[in-house]
């Protein structure tokens, strides 16, 4: 068995979230009434020509500025040829020669979190979509609404180590693109779409192997389970001694698998040449300054904001900031609490996420918001309630919107701190189980848990928790 | 109607009312109908009429808002108009009827021109005879033996014949100039990016521009005028805004030709005889009309048919693609297989020479070709734009042949190459984007047929070019 090593790098394509299409001014609705959304030029009616879209290309250098590219101040569009029902011209317009981004860098999380990894971006190029042709037995329909939809295409360096370090990439990826607001970014939805490069190589060497590519990627788990066992395919190959094949693979989600789509061979010839219908692609010094003035702030930034500012670790900064949304509900949640800023990340990062993944809820519209949640953490915090008590009251303000301190006083719920009845309590409990008392006393510290849970269990969750250990401690002499 | 030969008298007929555009759109359309050489693909006699009596309207009212106002005119089948059936003189677009209208369709409806119908061509302006159509040749007016040229053979002879005032054709390498020069008129291609291209059906798209025929260079100001106009929709257009040539011209009180024109004797001395002698001709009279010829070297030229049939071709080759049976036009459904589809529309939707002309670009663009073929092309475009930079550091114009021959007779061209070196003098004009005019001078001792020649200027002198080209097409008179 040879020690093998992945070597894997991405595509991604996303689709633009313009106003109109990428060379015409078709409305952009791709799940809207068949073909409809469809004039001469995305029809490709003989005579017609394109135009750029202008907002797609400011989309496309906020995406550049925002993952460290040098914009080309001039770059060029290409034709790549190829037949095909739902491209209508015969040829996509793309960038191939000189792309309006190159060189970008995008910092992950590694796998355990530890640490950062810089992933290098290779470019980003404009494009456009095609159409979609849906198969139905014995006929195929074309539906044009996509076709000449404005999209990037972002093509990575093969600097990825596993799958988790690709997913960790995609999520900073939709983070960025929803940041800018260029993109919705979702791949369940298509607007991102992943095609996977991988190869595997012998540790150590620098010798790279033959690399497939793995396609129809539309989740987070695809791309994980794709990766996993496209690297199981490649070392079982490898390790009988036969050759992998330069193929395209599209991932099953049926069977967790990866299925060969078609082999690549010399006949794939795209015939690229400049597009002669459109001048070369200016962008202008001022242009980029104003774009880059207008930026907005983005997760990496954020995120160490985040970890300086409210002392929370690395990886709560990631996870809060992978959601623009969410990373505001934090930050505000902190502004109004002063305090506690870790408690609330916990709080957020445990329960509130919990429910409204659950619930598939817009957290900008939840009745819980940040002062509920900040009056929570402070109940908590000044010891008034439990936390066992806590987590219960969270789900009522989540489905109420009603005040926790509110709900404390309505529902008797506040902490017992009263000494003297908690003291007569852990006595009697201490008679009433002798036994116990005597592990406890020899040394057997698992029985703390059992006195305070009782004494828990008898005041309905309303003793102090901390109170009473010092009381059980005290009264048992320890 | 004889005497109203031309768009300027006509249109001071009209505005005098010494005839209606009604009557002077019966008269054309008489012609069109009649269709004896086979200039025309759709006569519009219906809607040609109707349109007619409302500028007469129009003009009763308010006088003619143009010079074009009222003015019978056509289209190459190659340009898109709506609602009209638009072939490309192409099987696979037989029955194509366009849901939009082009640029130059939508200018010359503003002008208030009367469209009179469609005119033939080589099927999607690929070639220099007007033979490569599925409509069948169109003829030569002044001999039966011999063809007009082409691609845009059907917009010279409609003109000739007198079944239209002017006409639009499409000049990628000579198809405007090359049949002008055959028929005896003027035709002009404008600088490249002058006008627009929208919805002009796409060969060569770097090189492609619409361009008009006429009998005078004042009428082709009056139609450029109108073609010139800012077209956002295409992006290789020059927002430079509309040309006013046709009021200079009139206005024009100098009438001296005070200019330096470059030549090289040898493109004269690679001419046929007869042709030759009235190049040398044009060039004594125009020398003692006061005009000063200098001697200058195009040394690149001579590469040009080659440059030239790699970029148009490869152009040609994507542009094409979108004929694929699927979306519109015609589709060959025999099988339920998709590249068979496309095998049997395309092989029985094109002709011989478009096919071959599809092939070449596909082969010239291929990886591993791409280098060699293409991409020298291209470097070797650049080498004879250069050379016409240099002339022109020491002349206003370049003097040059359209064609080493007058119109040819049938079945004489028996091989592509053959054909294509026709086209030697007008591909250069082309391959560096600049305006050109080719004006008449002459017939042939010979064969008694047109001869001619044209006059080159630098990119975008298109207004000086025809101002200048008005002077001395009016003392060669």
């Amino acid at each position: 068995m040879m020690d093998l090593e992945p070597v894997i790098g991405i595509e991604i394509h996303v689709q633009l979230d313009t106003n109109t299409k990428a060379w015409c001014n078709c409305e952009l609705k791709v799940n809207g009434f068949e073909n409809h959304y469809v004039c001469e030029v995305c029809s490709a009616q003989p005579g017609t020509l394109p135009v750029v879209n202008k907002q797609a290309i400011n989309y496309a250098v906020m995406l550049g500025l925002a993952t460290n590219c040098n914009i080309n101040k001039t770059s060029f569009y290409d034709r790549k040829n190829y037949f095909y029902p739902d491209l209508p011209k015969g040829y996509q317009i793309t960038q191939f020669k000189t792309p309006i981004c190159e060189d970008g860098v995008v910092e992950i999380l590694k796998a355990d979190a530890s640490s950062t990894k810089k992933i290098r971006l290779e470019r980003i190029q404009l494009e456009e979509d095609t159409g979609k042709s849906t198969h139905h037995g014995d006929y195929s329909l074309i539906n044009l609404n996509r076709a000449g939809t404005p999209l990037v295409e972002i093509v990575t360096k093969p600097d990825f180590s596993n799958a988790k370090e690709v997913t960790n990439f995609l999520k900073k990826v939709h983070a960025i693109l929803v940041y800018l607001g260029v993109s919705k970014g979702n791949l369940q939805d298509g607007n991102m779409r992943c095609d996977v490069n991988l190869s595997l190589k012998e540790a150590g060497s620098t010798v790279l192997g033959t690399r497939t590519e793995v396609k129809n990627l539309n989740s987070y788990r695809s791309v994980e389970k794709a990766i996993e066992h496209e690297m199981k395919r490649q070392a079982e190959i490898l390790n009988s001694g036969k050759k992998v094949l330069q193929q395209t693979l599209l991932f099953d989600v049926e069977t967790n698998s990866n299925k060969v789509l078609r082999t690549k061979t010399d006949a794939d010839d795209y015939r690229y040449f400049p597009e002669p219908d459109l001048m070369p692609l200016l962008v202008s010094d001022n242009q980029i300054h104003k774009i880059k003035e207008n930026l907005p702030e983005l997760p990496d930034v954020k995120m160490k904001r985040f970890v300086s500012e409210f002392s929370i670790p690395l990886y709560d900064a990631e996870v809060l900031c992978s959601d623009k949304d969410l990373a505001n509900y934090f930050e505000k949640s902190c502004n109004l609490a002063g305090k506690n800023y870790k408690k609330i990340s916990n709080w957020i990062m445990s329960e509130l996420l919990k429910y409204v993944n659950e619930a598939k809820a817009n957290i900008n519209k939840i009745k819980l918001t940040p002062s509920h949640l900040v009056d929570l953490v402070a109940l908590v915090e000044s010891g008034e309630i439990s936390g066992k008590i806590a987590k219960e009251i969270f789900v009522k303000v989540y489905d109420t919107g009603k005040l926790a301190s509110d709900i404390v006083k309505e529902e008797g719920l506040k902490q017992n701190s009263n000494t003297d009845e908690l003291e007569a309590l852990v006595e009697k409990l201490i008679n009433e189980n002798p036994k116990e008392a005597e592990e406890l006393k020899s040394g057997r510290d698992r029985m703390m848990g059992f006195f305070v849970g009782q004494v828990m269990k008898s005041t309905g969750g309303k003793a102090n928790p901390k109170l009473t250990t010092e009381l059980v401690k005290k009264l048992l002499s320890l | 109607m004889n005497e109203l030969d031309t768009i300027y008298k006509a249109h001071l007929a009209l505005k005098e009312k010494k005839i209606s555009s009604f009557e002077l759109t019966s008269e054309h359309l008489k012609v069109a109908k009649e269709n004896k050489n086979n200039s025309f693909v759709s006569v519009l006699e219906d809607a040609a009429l109707e349109e007619s009596k409302i500028k007469d309207e129009e003009i009763s009212k308010t006088g003619a808002k143009s010079f074009l106002h009222g003015i019978p005119y056509n289209l190459k089948d190659l340009f898109i108009t709506k609602n009209i059936r638009t072939t490309a003189g192409s099987k696979i677009l037989y029955n194509y009827i366009p849901p939009y209208d082009g640029a130059t369709s939508l200018n010359l409806k503003k002008s208030g021109a009367v469209l009179v119908g469609k005119v033939g061509c080589d099927e999607f302006g690929m070639g220099s005879s007007n033979e490569n159509t599925i409509f069948g040749p169109v003829q030569h007016p002044l001999n039966k033996d011999f063809l007009p040229g082409g691609s845009s053979g059907g917009s010279a002879v409609s003109v000739l014949e007198g079944a239209s005032l002017f006409s639009i054709g499409t000049d990628t390498g000579g198809s405007v100039r090359l049949p002008a020069n055959f028929c005896g008129l003027v035709g002009f291609k404008p600088t490249y990016g002058r006008v627009s291209r929208f919805g002009q059906i796409a060969y060569g798209s770097s090189l492609d521009q619409a361009a008009p025929f006429a009998k005078t260079p004042l009428d082709i100001a009056m139609i450029m005028d109108h073609l010139s106009t800012n077209d956002e929709l295409d992006s290789t257009q020059a927002p430079i805004g509309n040309m006013n040539s046709a009021k200079k011209i009139l206005e024009n009180k100098e009438n001296s030709l005070n200019m330096t024109v470059g030549y090289d004797p040898s493109m004269i001395d690679a001419c046929r005889e007869d042709v030759k002698e009235n190049l040398q001709a044009s060039i004594k009279d125009l020398k003692s009309k006061g005009v000063k010829f200098k001697e200058i070297t195009l040394p690149h030229l001579k590469y040009s048919i080659a440059v030239y049939y790699v970029i148009a071709t490869s152009e040609a080759s994507s542009n094409l693609a979108r004929f694929d049976g699927i979306h519109y036009g015609l589709s060959v459904r025999e099988s339920a297989d998709l590249e068979e589809t496309y095998k049997a529309s395309r092989s029985i939707g094109f002709g011989d020479e478009v096919k071959r002309r599809v092939l070449l670009g596909t082969f010239c663009l291929s990886s591993g070709y791409a280098d060699e073929y293409y991409k020298t092309a291209c470097k070797v475009r650049r080498l004879i734009y250069n050379d016409f930079q240099n002339a022109f550091k020491e002349c206003d114009y370049i003097y040059s042949p359209v064609c080493a021959t007058t119109a040819f007779e049938k079945n004489k061209i028996s091989t592509p190459l053959e054909m294509y070196m026709n086209d030697l003098y007008t591909i250069p004009v082309n391959l560096a984007g600049l305006p050109s005019i080719a004006l008449p001078y002459g017939k042939s001792s010979m064969n008694q047929m047109p001869t001619g020649f044209q006059l080159i200027a630098n990119s975008f002198k298109d207004e000086e070019l025809l101002l200048d080209s008005h002077k001395i097409f009016e003392v060669l008179k």
